[in-house]
């Protein structure tokens, strides 16, 4: 991947390259779309969205923001710390899901 | 500890992988061999910008998967009637393809910055903010459309409140992002079309010369704006 | 932030960072990830109370009316809240460990124990504090499988933060301290960090948390913690640097007596809150009333940290006095009165001139504590002095 290094001058990589990735950004993102299109569910509804996002966001820091070309020192610098997010998502999906479970178990309650 | 002058790196062959890593930290004077003061910054901002509109996304997550109220369809609630039939999330879709667009010809007009090709640079960089506002201007009409439809950030016709709320804010901030973009496009487009980075012209706030790096920092904007609207897609159109 | 990891003097690696600057770079970072979440908080909640939104507002019957929100998350708000408030706590800990450190070794004339060990505890510290913020809501009806994680998390960071207060303990041990003013207040820090440090250990375990969570215990906990310690280290690094900012000492009696007079005060005033929490007084109310728990002795215990609270008040008056006083009449401080080795002290001019060092950068040959090096002529050798020219130090830059 590593074809082009980064010089002192700035990143300079072949035109190729970019019309490429662009390419591919848009078949990627036709695909999302399509996925609502045709009214996917469950499982792989999530699954294509996710992959597909992840896909599209790999694409756009790797090359155009010329994360590929970068030297690992900024490369982790930037992409460890939102490991934190990563965390604070997965607590929230659990808190909400205690939150709804007991909305549900109480809520009702309430009502019936 | 050692007490000699220790080596910049600067001219060196640098080592790579977790070696590079660990040398390129303890190094002399810069922690990000290659990378200018001003890239740094801006990545740095960037960081702090993604800890900004994860927190929005995983607010959003939370009300949305915590409420007990039923959640308006996304597909249905953006479908435009096209022709007589309706289009699901079609208006999203072509928002999704300008701004994508937008991307493309932005790492162009970067990588025409380094040739030093300031004609192609300056006019690339015009197209992008082009796309730029015509995604604002979608996001005006998709704004009116949805308010007249009865969607207020406190309540709408279809279901759980936090819908408008999450959607006015989060789309909000991003379009402000790529309007505050745009006009960051047309101020340094403006000096590569005169010339100031061929002239090394000095800048207004600053004693330092101007370079064409200036458009590959814009550019590292313009494309976070971009990936935030990879993620709003997925997670508040799709789901 | 960008300065330390782009734009330092030559020399000057990561690994020959004072901690000082350790501590308050790491603190930044820390302030660029932590604060979007406040800040996201606060608009959510802006929206919610000027526009109608309902994100943290649940149904709420306010004065007998039915309130237009509903269905919003409070709980939501409390993490981002907490995703800021714990590393924010560091971020204030954190200068202050780095200024402690250079305070005890300086004024000990003893290198510092283990630094690239308290550098690594500065960067655990820093990264770990993100994943500790539900220990502020072990009361607050999340869910119930956190405790677990929180508690677990919370106690991991106690080990890099009493590697620190062990190494600040060693480099103090056969040094030659001398009881400046800066040092006692480096010493209180310890001993006031120790003390809220372990309780807040009390306070990481759920099960001890439980009945001490909103009452005077805590306040107790996040006052010597957040409270009393940095502000001993900030008067101490007051008193270390006045002399670099303005060319005179100050004045030591008065320094002496505003020292005694804060940390004995501030002891009154928050030590006896432990109590009072433990007996089960709550946070946060002006007037306790009657209570079956909270005996009237307790109403005394106040009344004397009220006393004990304007003595402390008092002091800092003194205090001020010295700052204003010491600056024409001070006494003449010199380039290094400390004999520290530290670049701010190598300065040509005292108080430095416009860009500190004149035409030329200094170069760095060194880490920042080579204090009482055996065969070196001085009890100090500067950042900047050049290995090989041992003897040229009078005519040092
Ligand atoms: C070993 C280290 C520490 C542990 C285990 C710890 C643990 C805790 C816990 C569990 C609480 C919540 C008490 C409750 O509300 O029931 C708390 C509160 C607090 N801690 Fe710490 N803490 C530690 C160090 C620190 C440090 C270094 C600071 C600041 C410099 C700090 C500042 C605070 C503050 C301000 C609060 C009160 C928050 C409020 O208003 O409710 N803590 N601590
Ligand atoms: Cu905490």
């Amino acid at each position: 991947m590593a074809h082009a290094a980064a010089s002192a001058e700035g990143q300079q990589h072949p035109v190729k390259l970019y019309l490429v990735v662009w390419g591919w950004l848009f078949v990627l993102s036709a695909f999302s779309y399509s996925v609502d299109y045709f009214h996917l569910q469950g499982y792989l509804r999530w699954f294509l969205i996710l992959l597909l996002m992840a896909l599209k966001a790999g694409l756009i820091v790797a090359f155009f923001m010329h994360m590929a070309w970068e030297r690992l020192a900024l490369i982790y610098a930037i992409l460890i710390p939102p490991v934190a997010v990563l965390v604070f998502v997965g607590i929230m999906v659990f808190e909400s899901d205690y939150t709804l479970f007991m909305r549900e178990t109480f809520f009702r309650l309430g009502q019936g | 500890m050692d007490a000699t002058p220790t080596d910049t790196g600067e001219a060196l062959a640098r080592p790579a992988g977790w070696r590079g890593v660990a040398a390129d930290w303890s190094s002399d004077q810069r922690a990000f061999k290659n990378v200018s003061w001003g890239k740094a910054m801006m990545w740095i901002f960037l960081l702090s910008d993604t800890f900004i509109f994860s927190c929005f996304l995983i607010s959003y997550m939370t009300v949305r998967m915590s409420t007990t109220v039923p959640w308006p369809n996304p597909s249905e609630v953006f479908a435009l009637t096209i022709g007589g039939t309706s289009v699901p999330l079609i208006l999203i879709a072509i928002m999704t393809f300008v701004l994508i667009s937008s991307s493309g010809t932005m790492a162009m007009a970067v990588n025409f910055g380094y040739r030093r090709d300031r004609v192609k640079t300056a006019a690339l960089m015009l197209m992008t903010a082009a796309f730029g506002a015509t995604f604002v201007g979608m996001q005006a009409f998709e704004w009116t459309k949805l308010i007249h439809e009865g969607v207020r950030p406190w309540e709408n016709p279809w279901g759980a409140a936090q819908f408008g709320a999450a959607f006015f804010m989060i789309t909000g901030f991003h379009g402000t992002h790529v309007t505050i973009g745009v006009i960051f496009l047309l101020v340094i487009a403006r000096k590569v079309w005169r010339g100031d980075f061929d002239q090394e012209k000095q800048g207004f706030f600053t004693s330092r010369k101007g370079r064409y790096e200036i458009v590959e920092i814009t550019g590292l904007y313009w494309h976070f704006v971009d990936l935030v609207w990879v993620f709003i897609f997925a997670l508040f159109y799709l789901w | 932030m960008v300065t330390v990891l782009q734009a330092r003097t030559r020399g000057m690696t990561l690994m020959r960072m004072p901690l000082t600057v350790w501590g308050i770079f790491t603190a930044t970072v820390m302030a660029l990830l932590a604060f979007p979440a406040l800040f996201v908080g606060a608009v959510m909640m802006l929206l919610d109370r000027l526009l109608g939104t309902s994100f943290f507002m649940p149904s709420l019957v306010e004065m007998g009316q039915h309130l237009q929100h509903s269905g919003g998350s409070p709980i939501l708000f409390q993490h981002l809240f907490w995703f800021f408030g714990h590393p924010e706590v560091y971020i204030v800990a954190l200068p202050a460990f780095g200024i402690v450190s250079d305070l005890i070794s300086t004024h000990a004339r003893r290198n510092i124990f283990g630094y690239r060990m308290m550098v690594w505890a500065i960067v655990a510290i820093g990264a770990l504090s993100f994943v500790v913020w539900a220990h502020h809501m072990y009361v607050s009806g999340m869910n119930p499988y956190f405790g677990f994680f929180f508690a677990t998390t919370t106690l991991i960071i106690a080990i890099p933060t009493a590697i620190k207060v062990y190494n600040w303990l060693l480099t103090l041990w056969h040094g030659d301290i001398h009881l400046t003013v800066p040092m006692l207040f480096a010493l209180a820090f310890i001993v006031t960090f120790l003390n809220g440090g372990l309780t807040g250990l009390f306070l990481g375990n759920v099960v001890v948390d439980v009945p001490l969570s909103d009452t005077m215990f805590v306040v107790a906990h996040f006052h010597m913690v957040m409270g009393v310690a940095p502000i001993m280290v900030i008067f101490g690094g007051i008193y270390h640097w006045y002399p670099k900012i303005t060319g005179r000492m100050l004045n030591e009696a008065l320094g002496r007596f505003h020292f005694w007079v804060t940390f004995l005060g501030a002891y009154a005033v928050f030590f006896p809150m432990h109590y009072l929490g433990l007996l089960g007084m709550p946070r946060r109310y002006p007037e306790i009333g009657e209570t079956s728990f909270v005996p009237d002795s307790a109403a005394t215990l106040n009344a004397f940290i009220s006393v004990a609270a304007l003595a402390v008040g008092f002091a800092q008056m003194v205090f001020l006095f010295n700052l204003i006083w010491s600056l024409s009449r001070g006494r003449q401080a010199g380039g290094n009165p400390w004999n520290a080795t530290t670049l701010e002290w190598q300065t040509p001019e005292t108080p430095p001139g416009h860009g500190n060092w004149g035409k030329e950068l200094p170069v760095v040959y060194r880490w920042a504590y080579d204090y009482s090096v055996p065969g070196a002529e001085r009890d100090f050798v500067p950042q900047n002095q050049p290995p090989a020219r041992r003897a040229t130090w009078e005519a040092a830059p």
